[in-house]
């Protein structure tokens, strides 16, 4: 009866506090995204624009750690039993996803573009099947270039 | 190529569905799944109770090793003698082994078939019936009980319970203290048919031992007139408990079909 307890108080506070953690990271994420949207990410290997030359490049890479709540670990492991999508999951990874590339473009706000984007996951789980820890790692890295300054003997030569 | 900045309108990558919907489908889902299974191993059990041997029986017992904890025995001479009635009436019932008769003080009238070949009787039971007749049929219908071993399809039943317990809390203390808090003997109830079958055992072995099966009623005649003295609000307590006009008329009726007399007792 304690354990049945205890479980439901887990689950109403993986629930509620979840909820909102979750609700804020997305408020985060879709502000940062609309301050970053200029500057592109993409896996081409090539810079879009060819006609200018590269003062630079660096390798630049974010990375964010994120757990599920115990709420929706629960449902994932109810899942487990019938199969099926695991939507309580796709949150999770889609915050990370996108936070990950977030803070990899912080890392150079003034770069001109990040090519050869990737992103790499790797869960973390510590602990036997009753407590185990449930989150991903995503790491997010790319080459950022940067533009030589348009200067007038290069545009008019 | 020319890069267009723009963010996507929709996030098709989350599911929007109710997670607290799916949460109790799925549980739902699996607590019918547990109760199948509980139903469908309590058939088994029912099965399995008849091709056990007393020897086995005593072996899964000792293996056990359940603490019951029923109460303290006070009453070492009015424990004889009940020992003596049940030792008695035991070849009637052909039992394969002896039975080990507890006096322990309670108000609750009331006596148990406890795994492991004990009786448990609680002191509020003599006060209730006043003839050897009317309490040599209830000390009766708890052999017939461990007869019919309704007391191991009890305890199959909440071993089966306690597996299905520990697999989903994942037990932390020992197996035994889960399936002693499972089976609660106190309030554990045999279902109807099993107790007119122990109804029945017990009319036989009183017949077997007086020649007759008079008194066997006077337990729930006397628990019946209690019953109609109380206010009401004790009655709607009492109302949940079997109907015992009910099973006086069944015993009538048994008694009846077996062709047992039933003689008048005197106290």
């Amino acid at each position: 009866m304690d354990s049945l307890i205890i479980f439901l108080v887990l689950l109403s506070l993986g629930y509620v506090f979840g909820k909102l953690a979750e609700g804020r990271h997305y408020r985060s994420i879709h502000a940062r995204e609309e301050m970053l949207v200029r500057l592109p990410a993409t896996s081409c290997k090539k810079p879009m624009e060819h006609s200018i030359p590269i003062s630079h490049a660096e390798l630049v890479h974010g990375h964010v750690v994120i757990s599920v709540d115990y709420f929706k670990q629960m449902l994932a492991g109810l899942r487990n039993i019938f199969g099926g999508t695991i939507q309580s999951y796709e949150t999770l990874l889609d915050r990370a996803r996108r936070e990950a590339i977030l803070r990899m473009k912080e890392r150079c706000p003034t770069a001109n573009q990040i090519l050869n984007l990737r992103i790499e996951t790797s869960s973390i789980s510590k602990g036997g099947s009753g407590d185990r820890i449930g989150a991903v790692e995503v790491l997010a890295y790319g080459t950022a270039i940067y533009f030589q300054q348009a200067s007038p003997s290069l545009s008019h030569p | 190529m020319k890069y267009q900045p723009s963010l996507p309108e929709h996030n098709d990558n989350v599911s929007h569905q109710q997670p607290v919907r799916e949460f109790f489908m799925l549980m739902a889902g699996v607590l019918a799944f547990v109760l199948i299974g509980y139903w469908a191993l309590g058939l088994v059990v029912d099965v399995a109770v008849d091709y056990l041997s007393p020897e086995q029986e005593a072996q899964l017992h000792n293996t056990l090793d359940i603490d019951w904890d029923m109460g303290e025995e006070t009453k070492p001479d009015e424990q004889a003698k009940l020992q003596s009635l049940v030792d008695s009436i035991t070849p009637c019932l052909a039992l394969p082994y002896p039975i080990t008769v507890s006096l322990v003080q309670s108000d609750a009238v009331n006596a148990i078939a406890v795994p492991g070949g004990k009786m448990v009787v609680f002191s509020g039971l003599l006060d209730s019936v006043s003839s050897t007749n009317g309490l040599m049929f209830v000390l009766a219908h708890e052999l017939g009980h461990f007869k019919n071993r309704d007391h191991l399809r009890l305890m199959g039943r909440g071993i089966v319970l306690s597996i299905l317990a520990m697999l989903a809390l994942g037990g932390d203390s020992g197996f035994s203290d889960i399936l002693a808090s499972t089976i609660n003997l106190r309030t554990a109830k045999y279902s109807q048919t099993r107790e007119s079958q122990a109804d029945r055992t017990a009319l036989q072995a009183l017949q077997c031992h007086f020649g007759h099966v008079g008194g066997a009623t006077e337990l729930f005649e006397s628990l019946k007139s209690r019953e109609e003295g109380l206010s009401f609000e004790m009655l709607h307590y009492f109302s949940s408990h079997p109907e015992l006009q009910q099973r006086i008329d069944n015993l009538h009726q048994l008694a009846k079909e077996l062709g047992f007399s039933q003689q008048k007792i005197q106290d």
